[in-house]
């Protein structure tokens, strides 16, 4: 479904090349929970990047369902992100000004979908998470676990197929994170294909695949059996 | 369909409060600026050419001008300049004059014309000399209704300075002399010669005097009362309805009897002539002409002859008709039409608008730039939140429509709020301006064209002020912007 072909990615931070991928080669089935394990630096998130269509590669082609992301127009590339992607962050990135169900409303609304259609999905997708009691609150006034629950609502209002998570148990504590992971998986089992990028080991123990970079290329890439399922 | 990406602009608005305020201030200041001084000046436009349609664009006026009243200054009896304290210019005061101003009278004893004969001429000779001068028209109306066909009708009204006596208080003032002709056809150029209390003049025969509202109250005169004029007794058959246009210095002496007030509706133009001094009957004694030319020795100051051109006629085929009958007559004067007066000054009050409305229009920028600055803040400070907005779905477009529809809102926000205070800074300055400009009261002009057109201006120039900032906001890299603090 996903697929990345030889993929390079060279970044320009002031007057050094950093070379993020070095040709990474992958292919993500839905219904499977990849987690993505390396240090820092080795690429994790560039290829989270690629693989939700926010970046393009140098070189090399990442594909979704056959179709090179980096061929779509910059509007198909948002449309692809706002109909196929959803993005939890370690930041939990919401946005501060606005509410926690109009944060989980936002990409309805982006959609010129009406507020109380918007609004009545969020409703429900703020249940799902378990915070239907929170939805009046800002961002400012949630715990971190409660925000990135409301990260979470938000990248499946739009069911999306492709559910990418970076460090989303990062700032919690390990009740918290491990809910989270939880949370995470369920979607895997419901046929979305859910990709986790951590340094976390735990949360490698849950994985479907494990896939470990190291300098930009991918050093082990392999399945195994979860002990939970 | 741009209905949510509304919300949201208006949300961020609310939750940047001040950085919103302050920067809608910088626009509302500009707006304030405009809306004020256009209104205003559309007011003054107004009320100037209502007053020039009062008098009706049908009259043609025929004043000395170009004969007497010209040399006038030259001889350097009556400029309005020089009337800087409580007296008229001229150093040629005589230094063994005897005339003592006591306190509600003037005294005409500086009154000063260089060719006059210091050693012989009194005070009183001296000034009526100096009026003589300026002798008016002298046209036959009658003889002119037949010259100028065109016209309708015709009549003259001449204004004299006499010596006056009413009880204890003494000195010099304007005596209006209409003619019967005149009364019946411009009642409205002395502003409708309305008689409050008593009769009109009811014959040529008598001595009959008829005082305005400010002159009858300052000298105590009553219906009834005898005053002397230039020596004659007459008596007071009526007073006139105040008109509520007074001069400016009239208000500002306590006597009526000021030189200062009387010279400045003798020394200025023909247009002041007809818009102060004509139209202010307040200030005025009025003795019908036919009396006056039998009873009075000294000379007409000036006259000026009104005529009212018949429906359908050209007005400057009958002004030139009007300067034929004059060089057939032998008389001195020069024709000019309210149509003319009104345009002159109607382009002059533009011209000014204009240059108003453009140096306020500079605040108005100033506040656009301020707006640009918001916005360029504001995209560096939202890096971040255009990374979130992007990484869920929001096109470049969406992202470049909300930071516009943030900047155009703050724009109209500052223009509507900028609307209503230009508005009321624009009636509290109508009731200031008003008496200073002679205009008498007058109202602010706010049409739908000027509303409208600030609205969307002022939308406009946010929506401008903010297209670079959010062009720039539109094409940052997600992941550049994600990565933001």
């Amino acid at each position: 479904m996903l697929a990345f072909d030889d993929v390079h990615k060279t970044y320009r931070m002031g007057e050094t090349q950093v070379l993020a991928l070095r040709g990474v080669s992958l292919e993500m089935a839905p219904g499977q929970f990849t987690v993505i394990m390396g240090p820092s630096g080795s690429g994790k998130s560039t290829l989270m990047h690629l693989a939700g269509s926010l970046d393009v590669p140098t070189s090399g082609t990442v594909s979704c369902r056959d179709v090179n992301l980096a061929e779509l127009s910059p509007r198909a590339r948002a449309d692809f992100r706002s109909s196929d992607v959803g993005f939890v962050f370690q930041k939990y990135n919401l946005v501060a000004n606005l509410t926690a169900i109009e944060n989980v409303a936002l990409p309805l609304l982006l959609r010129n979908i009406p507020t109380k259609v918007a609004n009545a999905r969020a409703s429900e997708a703020m249940a799902m998470v378990g915070l239907e009691d929170r939805t009046t609150h800002r961002p400012s006034k949630l715990s971190g676990g409660e925000q990135q629950r409301v990260a979470i609502a938000r990248a499946l209002i739009n069911h999306p197929s492709i559910l990418l998570a970076d460090e989303p148990t990062g700032n919690l504590d390990t009740a918290t994170g491990d809910r989270i992971l939880e949370l995470l998986r369920s979607f895997s089992e419901i046929d979305k294909l859910v990709l986790v990028v951590t340094h976390n080991p735990e949360i490698a123990d849950l994985a479907d695949r494990l896939v470990v970079l190291r300098d930009g290329l991918v050093e082990a890439d392999q399945l195994q059996e979860v002990a939970s399922r | 369909m741009k209905l949510n990406l509304l919300r949201l602009a208006l949300k961020n608005i609310r939750s940047r409060r001040t950085r919103s305020w302050l920067t809608i201030l910088g626009v509302l200041v500009g707006v304030t600026a405009v809306v004020a001084l256009l209104s205003i000046g559309s007011g003054v436009q107004e009320a100037v050419l209502q007053q020039f349609e009062d008098i009706g664009y049908d009259i043609i006026l025929i004043t000395p001008m170009g004969g007497n009243m010209g040399t006038r200054s030259a001889e350097g009896g009556f400029m309005p300049g020089a009337t800087t304290g409580g007296r008229l210019g001229g150093q040629s005061a005589p230094s063994g004059s005897t005339s003592t101003g006591t306190s509600g009278t003037f005294s005409p004893e500086n009154l000063g014309s260089t060719s006059m004969d210091e050693s012989t001429a009194s005070p009183d000779t001296a000034m009526r000399d100096a009026f003589q001068r300026l002798s008016g028209t002298s046209l036959d109306t009658e003889l002119l209704l037949t010259q100028v066909p065109q016209l309708l009708e015709a009549g003259t009204l001449g204004t004299q300075i006499h010596p006056i006596i009413a009880g204890t208080t003494s000195g010099f003032l304007r005596v209006s002399t209409p003619s019967l002709d005149f009364l019946d056809a411009f009642p409205s150029v002395l502003g409708g010669f309305d008689v409050a209390v008593g009769t009109s003049f009811t014959n040529t025969t008598e001595n009959q005097v008829i005082v305005g509202a400010r002159s009858a109250e300052l000298l105590d005169i009553h219906v009834g009362d005898e005053i002397t004029i230039d020596e004659l007794p007459f008596t007071v058959v009526g007073i006139l309805a105040a008109s509520g246009e007074t001069t400016e210095e009239a208000e500002t002496e306590d006597s009526a009897l000021s030189g200062q007030a009387l010279t400045q509706n003798l020394g200025t133009g023909s247009a002041d002539l007809v818009l102060s001094g004509l139209t202010n009957t307040d200030d005025s004694l009025f003795v019908l002409k036919e009396r006056a030319d039998t009873v009075f020795t000294s000379g007409v100051t000036t006259s000026v002859t009104i005529t009212r051109v018949a429906s359908g006629e050209s007005i400057s085929e009958t002004m030139d008709a009007i300067n034929v009958a004059i060089g057939l007559q032998e008389a001195s004067g020069t024709p000019i039409s309210i149509q003319e007066v009104a345009d002159e000054i109607q382009g002059t009050l533009s011209l000014i608008e204009t240059v108003l409305a453009s140096i306020a229009a500079v605040a108005l920028i100033v506040g656009g730039v301020g707006l640009m600055n918001t916005m360029y803040t504001a995209v560096l400070e939202r890096t971040r939140e255009i990374g979130i907005l992007k990484s869920v779905g929001a096109r470049d477009g969406q992202v470049m429509t909300l930071f516009l529809i943030d900047s155009g809102l703050m724009g109209l926000i500052g223009g509507i709020l900028g609307l209503v205070l230009g508005s009321v800074l624009s009636l509290l300055g109508t009731r200031l301006l008003g008496p200073g400009l002679g205009v008498g009261s007058f109202s602010p002009v706010l049409d739908a064209g000027l509303i409208a057109g600030v609205l969307v201006f002022s939308f406009l120039l946010g929506a401008l002020s903010g297209a670079w900032p959010a062009w720039r906001a539109s094409r940052l890299n997600p992941v550049e912007a994600l990565a933001a603090e």
